[in-house]
Parts: C-alpha cells; structure tokens; sequence
C-alpha cells in the first residue's frame, strides 16, 4: 500500500541537517547564532522521525500492511528499471523505531556534550545528515537506494570523526574508516551487480528479486552471497575489516555512541537479513558467515582485557557483539540477531555515553587508570554504568542475557558446537574484561582524599536514565516459550523466514544455566583482580595482546606501504615520464619541426624568386609529362 | 619563313633572360631592369598573337601593359632612391629586416 | 628580305639583353637594355603594330630609361657601394636550367597551332585610328582604372621621395 508518510521519516532529519548547515555558514561568516537554535533544530528533527514512525508502527500493529512509498523513477534503461521506492514493512519499521529513538536520545546527550565547542552548529548538521542517510538505508526498497544510504552513513562517518581535525591523527583515522569501509562497499556493488545479472528479470526491489532468486545458478548465488558478506564485514567491523573502528574512538564521544554502538555498525546484519531469500539458498555461506562472526567475536574479546583507554574498551566490545549477532543471522536466525541488535543498541549507546559524561567530568583523561586516580563521584553515570555492565554480560534479567541466550542456544541446536563453545568462552571473557572497567573506574580504592561530587548536566543524566530503562525491559519483548514469554519480536519479524528453535525445554533451561553460569565466573575472576587493584601502578602496555596483535602494523606492511610505493611508481615514473613526455614531447617535436620550417623565411627576396621559379619549373615538369607533348 | 615558333622563340629567351637576371643579380638596378625585360618579353608574345589572330586586343592589352609598367617604374624608383638612402647600398641580401629571428 | 631585318632586330634584342644580364657596371647594363627596348619596337613594327611602336619608343626608351639611367647618375654610386657577386654565373647557369621546361611547354604548344601569315598588313590594322576606335569602344573601363593608376603612382612617388627634414625638426 501507498503511504505518504515513509518519505517524511527521512526528509524531517535531513531537512533539519541543511537547515543547520545553512545557519551554520551564516554564524561563521556574518552574525553569530545562539547554541539554543542549533540545538532545537537538531534535536526536533530526529524526534519528528520518531514521532512519525511511531503513528506508522502503530497502524501497522493494528492493520498489519505494509507501505512503500514510490518517489520518482531514476533509472529507465533497456529492461533495467530502478525507481527511487521506500519500503516499510516490519522489518524496516523494526530498525527505524529503535533507531531513531535511540538516535533522539543521543541528540538530547550531545547538547550538553558538545555544549563549549564552537563547530556546534556543523556537528548537529553532520549528525542529522548521519541519520537521515542512515534511514534511506533502512528503508529502502531495492538494493540501489540501499547503496545510497550504506554511502550516506560512510561520508557522514568520515565527517563526523575527523571533527575534531586539529589534530591530525583525527584525520588519518576518518581516513582509514573510510577507506576500509570503501573495500567493503567495493564487495557490496559487486554482489548487487552480480545479483542483477544473474536475476535477470523484474524491477530489482527486495519483492521482485525474492520472487525470481529461483533463477539464479547455486554458483552464482555464492558468489553473490560472500560479496554481499564482503560489504557487511567493512561496515560491521568483522575479520579482516575491522581496524578502523577502535582508531574511529578519536571522534567525539555521541557519534561513538550512536554510529559505532548502534546504527552504522549494525547497518551490516540488516543488510544480511534483508537478503535472507539469498542466503537461505545456500546454507554453506551462512555457515561461513557465522564462524566469521564468532572468530571475531573472540578475537576482539581477547584484546579487549588488556586495553586501557575507555573508549578503545567500549570499540572492542562492539565488535565482539557484532560477531554475535553475525552468528544469529549466518545460521538462519534472523530474528534473534536482529532481537540482540535491538538490544545492544540500549545497553551499548548508554554505556558509550556513560563514558562520555565521565571523561568530560575528568577533563578529557581517557586512560582509565588515570581517571581512577583523580575519583570524582558521579552517582548516576556510575549507577547506569552498572546497569549495562551487567547487561552486556549477559545476566537475567537484564535484556543481553535474553538475546546472547537465544543466539547461543541457535548455535547449539543447529549443531554447531565449536562456535557454541566460541560463544561461551566469549561471554565469560565479555563478563571479565567489562567488569574489570567497572571495578577499576568505580571500586578501586585510591589514595586522593576527599570525594568532590561533579554536577553533570540534565542533558545527559536524563538520557542515560531512559536508555538505562531500555536496557533493562528490551528483553521483556522477545522472552522465549520456555520462559512463559511470548516472542513478540520474532512473530513481529515472521517474513525473514528465521528458523524456529527445536530444542527440549531441558536443554534450554540447561544451556540457560550455563550462560549465567559462565557469566557468573567472568565476573567473580574480575572482582578477585581488580575489585582492589592499585590504580597507580597501571598494567604494563607491552605484550601480543596489548599490541592488538599487531594486526595494524601487518596491514601496513603488506598492503598499505606497498600501494603506496606503486603510487609513488605511478606518479614519478608513469605519469612524468612516459605520458607526459610523450605527450609533451610530441609538443615538443612539432615546435621544433616548426622552426625548422621557419629557416626558409630568410626575407631574402631573390630567395623567394628563385623558390617561386622552382615550384613553377615543378608544375611545367608535370604538364609537360601529363599532356604528353 | 618567319613563323609564329620564331617570334615565340624570341620572347620565351627574353622572358627566360629577365628570370635569370632577377634571381641571380644582386644589384637592386639590374633586378629591376630584368623585371622590364620580362614585361617586354611578354609584350612581343602578345602583338604576336595579335596579328596572328588579326585581333586588337592583344594590342591593347600591350598598351595596358606599358602604362604599368611606366607606373611601376616610377614607384620603384623612388624605393630604390629610399633604399639607398637608408643603407648606402645597392646589395638586395642587406635588406632582411623580416626574417625569422628565432631560427636565424 | 623581311626575313633578314627579323633576324637583325632579334639579334639585337636578345645581345641587349644578354649585356644587360652580365654587366657589372649598372650604367652599361642600362644601356643594353635600351638597344634591346628599341628592338624591340622594331620588331613591333614588323606586326603591324604601328601605334605601338611609337608608344614603346615614346614611353619605353623615351621616358622609362631615360628615368633609370637619370637615376643612376643621381645617386653617384660609386664602386664600393655596388655589391660583389661572386656566384652569379652558377645562379645563372641554374636559373637557365630550370626554365627549360617551362619553354618546352610554350614552344611545343606553339607550334602545334596552324601556320600563319605574318605578313605586313597596310590598312586598318594597327593603326592608331584603328586602336583608338577598339580602345575608346570596347576598353574603356580599363582606360579610365588605367589613369586612375597613373595618378595615383605620380601622388606615390612624390610623397616617398620627399625629404623628411621638417618632421623631423619638430
């Protein structure tokens, strides 16, 4: 059904983003701007798009339709026709409520975050346009509008991480975000196009292409499957794509909390369920999807527990997460990975943003040991920090408990006990190294006395408080039948097909023991170290583990130092030598051609006679020969 | 048995006599007296045909021919009087203000 | 009898003319070139051309020799004024070869054409009533532009050979 509303869900945040744009140039360059204004554009916009998804969630809870919106036709070429079309079906409405809920809220926390710096109006520009982009993603129809927004959120991820471009490491990690990103973006189009060709018929939206997939040859549906898989793994931070999101920490703290923790990030498994008729085809692609995803799970796990800056912590942890979710949808269960997507966007914005307020109340010390040592008491950041220390680990009945549960317990069922156990070891480590954060910012005892009490704003307090909420309930939503639940979110998302879980409720309510138990162990290993760590004698920096096994300087080696000596080859040598000097050369040749020409002006007149006489002798040569005289 | 080959013979060896004069000779006088020498040249052709083909206008047009050739030489003259009073020479090589000064 | 003053005013103009090409003094080649311009009205006169050889006598030996030859004893050119010439044989010997062909040419097409009489013609043929009737009927505009260019060749030389002292005093 035809519904006008799909394009105001966008158009409100972007509309706000040029408008702040355009206040913005006005306050650089003629008159300055009351932050006020700023901050009311920006935060308006997004909650708008919340307000209207909302009034279209509800009427598709009440009359279950689904509304697509055609705006235009953009491409009419032979039999290739692609029209810029919105979708929004349960799946689609799912993502955009939660993404702009979650996004309104972080909006509200970067006022009072962003409040002292002068770029105000610029960052809630890129921010709207951030989100925006990240909406046309979500709602798209065919994978071409898709690819727009999928664009949309790299560029706006780029613009907001070299924010603080002063400095130019800044700028060299929105660089590198953007150029793995690319590599992955490169892997997408591939697929699509590979798609295209393959499909054949139809209009290229996700309806048409799920009809006819029955045309395509298994090869070619591999090929199409790990292409596609190739983009998720830039934006999702999988192996071997995933170096750029801990350097990505250098941006400011809300676009951490939003890009990084719960929209961009996760941009890869929708894709991986909007695609779900491909890869229900071909089970070994999912299959390979899945190890992926838990080999990066434990990876980023590992490194985590020896990193000491709070956001580096909070980046790994992301990543380990996204590897979960990647193992829900590589085995066929879309709608739990998508439930655990749901539900890491709660806990992980808030705890984002939860560091946000402490490094802003340490003076922008990042280094957790040192902001252990200066012990200042922040009663509701460290309360809401609890909360999702707790959820993330994984204990009921906080909502990560119910999402990383049925994810585990898909990995059992299927069979696939090596990233059963991959999980599991994950999770306690998840447990260890999160509550190590805790205790040392938190619990450790430190020798400054007195406990000066630091005044944080209402702007961040109170969107902690409401993610916090969030954090606890989400998981109410999608409790299992064996738990006297009801399953909402998975009946909600009935049309990606998802497996249902065949296990004995026995089995279940063993594997649930053993989660909470391995999470149980995580924590009790944590609090024996660190609940009493000297915070003034920090872990040491050296070691495999601490270097993120030197992933970063492997890359550079072996693929970035020798591109950048084939540039190097290619400008001096190539370019210089052979084009130019041929082109330039020719140049050259035919001045000097013409100076030769030019001897023969010798301004001689008998010269000039005598070469008449001889040109004419020429002619009367010829017609004495020709007329045959 | 004088035919019209004999009086083409005689003003083709004019003709060809004020060619050589004007592109070997250096002296500007000698140049300009093989310019008339070929105008006279081509002069006789004309009258020749003239009266071969009992036609006046080749008359005329000799006629036309000499009054140019009185023009001509008044105007060359006076440059040549220019000439010399400018370089003290009567050598054409002097006069090369227009070459190409790049490829000398 | 004809034939013999052909071949007499023909010798005399080509021998003019050869003077003319190989002097080095320019007073001698002006000479050279005066037989050969009377020749050459004699030769007219052996076509009938009666008015025309009194206008090559008039304004050809008359008025155009007498000016280079005014000329040359105006500009009081001495020896060192006068350019050597040391390759001028060769230039000429080449100029020479490079004309054949084109002589070729004419003479071969001439003489294809059909004989002719070349006999004196006595009335109403090159006499000047005869010329002034074909000049002032059929040539008229070209009688008219040609003393338009007289004119303008007289303004021409007056004004190149004029001395520049007054400008150049102001």
């Amino acid at each position: 059904m035809e519904s006008g509303l799909i394009i105001w869900i966008i158009l409100a945040p972007l509309l706000g983003a040029l408008l702040n744009g355009g206040l913005y140039f006005y306050h650089i360059t003629q008159r300055a701007i009351p932050q006020r204004l700023f901050s009311i554009i920006g935060t308006l916009s997004p909650i708008l798009g919340f307000i209207f998804t909302l009034i279209l969630f509800l009427d598709m809870k009440e009359t279950g339709n689904t509304y697509s919106q055609d705006l235009f036709t953009w491409l009419e070429v032979g039999n290739l026709h692609i029209s810029m079309k919105l979708l929004a079906d349960n799946l689609s409405i799912f993502m955009t409520m939660f993404v702009t809920f979650v996004g309104s809220l972080i909006h509200i926390y970067a006022i009072g975050y962003m409040h002292k710096d002068p770029g105000f109006g610029k960052f809630f520009a890129y921010f709207n346009l951030f989100l925006a982009s990240m909406l046309i993603l979500v709602l798209a129809d065919n994978p071409i509008v898709l690819f727009i927004g999928w664009e949309g959120v790299g560029v706006c991820s780029y613009l907001l991480i070299k924010f603080y471009y002063g400095k130019a490491e800044n700028v060299t990690a929105a660089n590198k975000a953007f150029i793995v990103n690319r590599v992955g973006d490169l892997g997408f189009l591939l697929g699509v196009v590979t798609l295209f060709f393959a499909v054949g018929e139809g209009d290229m939206s996700f309806s048409s292409l799920e009809a006819n997939i029955g045309n395509v040859s298994p090869e070619l549906l591999v090929l199409s499957g790990v292409l596609l898989f190739v983009g998720a793994m830039g934006k999702s931070a999988q192996i071997p794509l995933f170096t750029w999101l801990p350097d990505a920490m250098a941006g400011p703290t809300p676009i951490s909390a939003l890009i990084h923790a719960a929209t961009m990030v996760t941009a890869g498994i929708y894709m991986v369920a909007r695609f779900h008729f491909l890869y229900e085809g071909v089970e070994g692609v999912g299959l390979y999807i899945a190890y992926v995803g838990a080999a990066s799970a434990l990876f980023a796990a590992i490194i985590a527990c020896k990193q000491q800056d709070i956001k580096k912590i909070l980046a790994y942890s992301t990543m380990s997460q996204l590897g979960y979710m990647f193992i829900g949808v590589g085995l066929g269960y879309y709608s739990s990975g998508l439930f655990h997507v749901f539900t890491h966007a709660f806990f992980k914005a808030m705890l984002f943003m939860g560091a946000g307020g402490i490094i802003i109340a340490v003076h922008h010390h990042q280094n957790i040991f040192k902001i252990a040592q200066e012990r200042v008491n922040l009663p509701i950041i460290s309360g809401t920090f609890l909360i999702g220390v707790i959820a993330i680990s994984g204990i009921p009945p906080f909502s990560g408990f119910f999402s990383k549960d049925a994810i585990l317990a898909a990995a059992f069922a299927e069979g696939e006990y090596l990233i059963w156990i991959i999980g599991m070891f994950t999770a306690f480590l998840t447990a260890f190294y999160m509550f190590r954060l805790y205790f040392i910012l938190f619990w450790a005892p430190n020798k400054k006395v007195g406990n000066p009490y630091v005044y944080t704003s209402k702007t961040i307090t109170i969107p902690l408080a409401i993610l916090a909420l969030g954090a606890f309930g989400a998981g109410f939503l999608n409790l299992p039948t064996v738990l006297w639940g009801e399953h909402l979110v998975d009946t909600w998302l009935l049309q990606l097909n998802s497996k249902v879980l065949h296990m004995s409720h026995l089995t279940e309510w063993i594997l649930m023991i053993l989660s909470v138990g391995v999470a149980s162990a995580g924590i009790y290993v944590s609090y024996k170290k660190y609940a009493n760590f000297d915070v003034f004698k920090p872990e040491s920096e050296e070691g495999l583990i601490a270097n993120k096994f030197y992933v970063d300087e492997f890359y550079d080696k072996t693929l970035v130092k020798p591109i950048q000596k084939l540039s190097v080859f290619i400008d001096k040598v190539v370019d210089t030598k052979i084009i130019d000097g041929f082109i330039m050369g020719t140049c050259n040749k035919f001045v000097e051609f013409g100076k030769i020409v030019g001897t023969l002006q010798t301004a001689n007149v008998r010269f000039y006679a005598a070469f008449m006489l001889v040109g004419m002798s020429c002619i009367f040569i010829y017609l004495y020969i020709s007329l045959g005289l | 048995m004088i035919s019209l080959t004999s009086y083409a013979f005689v003003s083709m060896t004019l003709f060809t006599i004020g060619v050589m004069g004007v592109v070997s000779r250096r002296n500007v006088f000698v140049i300009y007296m093989s310019i008339e020498l070929m105008l006279n040249g081509v002069n006789l052709f004309l009258v020749t045909f003239a009266r071969h083909h009992l036609n006046l206008d080749g008359q005329i047009i000799t006629i036309m021919v000499i009054a140019i050739a009185a023009a001509e030489a008044a105007i060359f003259l006076s440059v040549i009087i220019l000439l010399f009073r400018s370089k003290k020479s009567l050598d054409t090589d002097m006069f090369t203000a227009l070459k190409d000064k790049e490829s000398k | 009898m004809i034939d013999i003053v052909f071949l007499a005013l023909s010798f005399f103009a080509i021998g003019g003319a050869l003077a003319m090409l190989l002097n080095h003094n320019p007073m001698y080649s002006a000479l050279g070139l005066l037989i050969c311009v009377l020749s050459i009205a004699g030769l007219f006169a052996l076509l009938s051309a009666t008015f025309l050889f009194m206008v090559q006598l008039i304004v050809y030996a008359g008025a155009i020799m007498t000016l280079v030859i005014f000329l040359l004893m105006f500009l009081n050119i001495n020896e060192e004024d006068m350019p050597e010439e040391p390759n001028k044989h060769k230039y000429m010997i080449l100029a020479a070869i490079v004309m054949i062909p084109f002589n070729l040419v004419i003479i071969k097409a001439v003489s294809n054409l059909p004989g002719s009489d070349l006999s004196i013609v006595s009335e109403g043929f090159g006499g000047i009533k005869d010329v002034g009737m074909h000049l002032y009927t059929d040539w008229l505009l070209s009688f008219e532009l040609i003393s338009i260019l007289l004119l303008v060749a007289l303004i021409g030389t007056v004004v190149l050979a004029k001395k520049k002292k007054s400008r150049g005093a102001k």
